[in-house]
């Protein structure tokens, strides 16, 4: 694909919301997860989750009281990439909106199923159901911004995000919108944790291990929403850099000042990333900021994106290095950063952001 | 004029029957499958549209009633376009539409786990395993781009579009693309709670209509490049001319009574097709037959093409297959144009006096080369394509 400008990032995630939260978080390196409440079951992970003070902008939110928290997560990221970028789509058609999730509004999904349960499919809430839909955020952020153009939610699991930057991609290509807000969102519900419990393998000390490419990763779930916002190559100057898929195997023609690695441990093996891994290029992962979110490539090219501006990458939270791999020190010089995320069927996928210039 | 995009395969599965030639005959007939849910247990009394012969199979191992319903609809719609799986060495990228198969919505496992605190993961195994993309790529071998788009009721048309884009901008040389969608429980559930379920079969466009009837399928077009048709020598008659998609940004559940965006989405996809909107002869609508829909929908039509324009809604025959419909939709439009006739708009008597212009209410043969079919979806989303049957080629 033709690689897109990132004219603007909206980020919203366990340690805050906005450039300034991420800054702070890549600066401030790893933080525990929160533990399990009191009186949580047995199987009760600890996770990176969002405070709902940081989810209370009644300003921005005011329009969408009624709307769910995944909702709420996308029209935050939404709102703030929107900002950064100076765009006001206010009533045009040329500003187009892709919303990745791997799992949509899960949490108003399984309300939606309490409410079947407990009072049968008579009883049931039009509210909660219309906000189960997988698009009910993408149209929260739409009429928020009153944006009118193409308006798509989409999923793969690990590679729903590369997937809605390819569509974006093709919309910028086509002249079908100028600009296009590129989003991922996922959430943390109960659930989904007991399910990470059943099929994923817990971190016993609460931290994520990027560059130990295990068969059997551990894994510390995590939530977040994070909106770039997308213009055709070289529409500013003053873009944060330049984000595609990347089609062409590694090393390829274009080397990479620096590796990032997609290793959560929420798609089981990872081993098979070694196979990317060469000794020239350093290496960095930043999932243990995040926690394991299956959409989490979208932050990392937010890290990606952000050292790119600064031409300055950040160093990884988690040093542990049991293979000795060639790890990015802190303030590494970058121009091109690869980000590779392998999935549970050994596929690969790889984003390649490079500087503006 | 945008680059073409050749329509080489058709498969559809739906109430009116399993397969393309099955489905023709129903049509034909005015064949209406509509009955009460025997698929799961409810107490609501909506009729529904089944897919026949497809028993439920909830064992572990079954794969999801979706993706069953996919490959059927996938494997009739490849081997039209004389195309033999695995598709390995081609550039074959797969986009599919739902509502159901994105969504962990399992009651059984969600019911144990909420009583106990814990559920045998089969059926959250099985939801991993149904991303109808990947599922569908796995099943075909296919290993370009997939995408599985969750955009409710527009999900297929949109599926389709997407896959257009992809063709155009060379990401692959043919696309599986389309939408499935199997009757569940809990939309079922939902749309009643909105009060659109209709109590008696749909009337869409009917002054008397009372909502909508869930249905369930898949239709799935194979879509390739000018230059991969015309390699495999299968360009034929049939092309995805254009495909337009806005949003309203007005509410999640109700169209803008203005239709705005849905006008917008039409006229986006005629001007990809580098025509006038004279020259598009029939519309298969949205027609769900919910009084809001139907209305916005039959004023914008009308305020377009004038109130003597051949329509239909296939909801009648069909019920509202959801993230299946766009897909289903565009196929009996294709098949429309190619076998030269539209069926009846079944369910509809009586003319609304809201609405300046009334859908078919007989087999009808159609003159022109171009059809269009339209898509409405819950958060306000709006697409339509316009299909193009090449005459004497």
């Amino acid at each position: 694909m033709t690689p897109a400008s990132i004219l603007g990032i909206g980020i919203v995630f366990s340690r805050g919301r906005g450039r300034n939260a991420l800054e702070c978080a890549l600066s401030g390196g790893w933080v525990p997860p929160s533990a399990p409440a009191d009186g949580a079951p047995g199987w009760a992970f600890p996770a990176y989750r969002i405070s709902s003070e940081t989810l209370s902008d009644k300003a921005v939110l005011r329009p969408m009281r009624r709307a769910d928290r995944f909702s709420k997560l996308a029209a935050l990221a939404a709102w703030d990439a929107a900002r950064e970028a100076g765009i006001s789509p206010a009533g045009e058609r040329h500003t187009g909106i892709v919303l990745s999730s791997a799992f949509g509004p899960h949490v108003t999904t399984f309300k939606f199923l309490d409410d079947i349960i407990q009072y049968g499919c008579r009883g049931v809430s039009p509210t909660i159901f219309s906000h189960s839909v997988h698009n009910a955020a993408a149209s929260y952020i739409a009429k928020l911004l009153d944006c009118r153009g193409p308006t798509q939610t989409v999923t793969r699991f690990g590679f729903s995000f590369h997937e809605a930057l390819r569509l974006a991609g093709a919309w910028l290509e086509e002249g079908r919108c100028d600009h296009v807000l590129l989003g991922a969102v996922d959430e943390c519900g109960t659930a989904m944790e007991y399910c990470c419990s059943q099929m994923l393998q817990p971190a016993p000390d609460g931290r994520i291990k990027p560059f130990d490419l295990a068969d059997a990763p551990v894994a510390v779930p995590g939530e977040a929403g994070v909106f770039f916002v997308l213009g055709r190559p070289h529409a500013s100057s003053d873009a944060w850099a330049r984000i595609a898929v990347r089609d062409e195997p590694l090393p390829g023609t274009a080397k990479a000042d620096l590796l990032v690695l997609d290793a959560d441990g929420m798609s089981g093996s990872e081993s098979g990333l070694r196979a990317l891994v060469d000794e020239s290029t350093p290496v960095a992962a930043y999932a243990p900021l995040f926690g394991s979110i299956m959409t989490g490539s979208a932050l990392s090219a937010a890290v990606a994106a952000l050292s790119l501006q600064r031409g300055r990458a950040f160093g990884s939270p988690v040093l542990d290095n049991p293979h000795g791999l060639n790890l990015c020190a802190q303030d590494t010089p970058v121009s091109r950063i690869v980000c590779a995320k392998r999935d549970c069927k050994d596929r690969v996928a790889m984003l390649e952001l490079a500087a503006n210039s | 004029m945008s680059r073409p995009v050749w329509i080489t395969g058709l498969g559809a599965i739906s109430a009116l029957g399993d397969g393309v030639p099955a489905t023709l005959g129903a049509l034909a007939a005015g064949e209406r499958h509509c009955g009460p849910v025997s698929l799961f247990e409810s107490d609501l009394a909506c009729p529904v549209f089944e897919v026949r012969g497809i028993p439920p199979d909830d064992s572990p191992e079954a794969p999801m009633r979706t993706v069953q319903l996919a490959l059927r609809a996938v494997d009739e719609a490849l081997s039209d376009a004389g195309l033999t799986t695995p598709l390995s060495g081609l550039r074959v990228g797969v986009c599919m539409g739902t509502t159901v198969a994105c969504q962990l919505n399992d009651i059984d496992f969600y019911a144990r786990f909420r009583a106990t605190g814990e559920a045998p993961m089969h059926s959250v195994e099985r939801y991993l395993k149904a991303n109808l993309a990947d599922a569908v790529a796995e099943a075909i071998g296919s290993s370009g781009p997939g995408l599985t788009v969750a955009n409710a009721c527009s999900s297929g048309t949109d599926a389709i579009g997407t896959a257009v884009s992809w063709l155009r901008s060379g990401l692959c040389d043919i696309a599986v693309a389309g939408g499935a969608d199997e009757l569940n429980r809990v939309p079922l559930c939902g749309f009643n709670a909105l009060g659109v379920a209709s109590p008696e079969p749909c009337k869409p466009y009917d002054a008397t209509r009372r909502g909508l009837n869930l249905g369930e399928g898949a239709g799935v077009l194979v879509l390739e490049t000018e230059e991969s048709a015309r390699a495999r020598g299968v360009a034929g008659t049939l092309r995805l001319a254009g495909y337009g998609s806005y949003a309203d940004a007005y509410h999640l559940t109700a169209p803008s009574p203005d239709g705005a965006s849905l006008e917008a989405a039409i006229r986006e996809a005629v001007r990809q097709a580098g025509i006038t909107l004279n020259r598009v002869a029939f519309v298969n609508t949205h027609g769900t037959a919910t009084r809001d829909n139907d209305k916005v929908e039959g004023s914008v039509l009308a305020r377009l093409f004038g109130p003597s324009l051949p329509f239909v809604s296939t909801k009648g025959y069909t019920g509202h297959t959801l993230g299946a419909a766009g897909g289903l939709e565009a196929v009996f439009t294709a098949l429309a144009l190619r076998e030269g006739w539209a069926p009846a708009s079944a369910g509809f008597e009586q003319v609304d006096e809201e609405i300046a212009m009334a859908p078919l209410t007989a087999r009808t043969d159609l003159q022109g080369s171009y059809a269009l079919s339209t898509s409405l979806a819950f958060g306000g989303n709006n697409s339509a394509v316009i299909i193009e049957a090449r005459r004497g080629e």
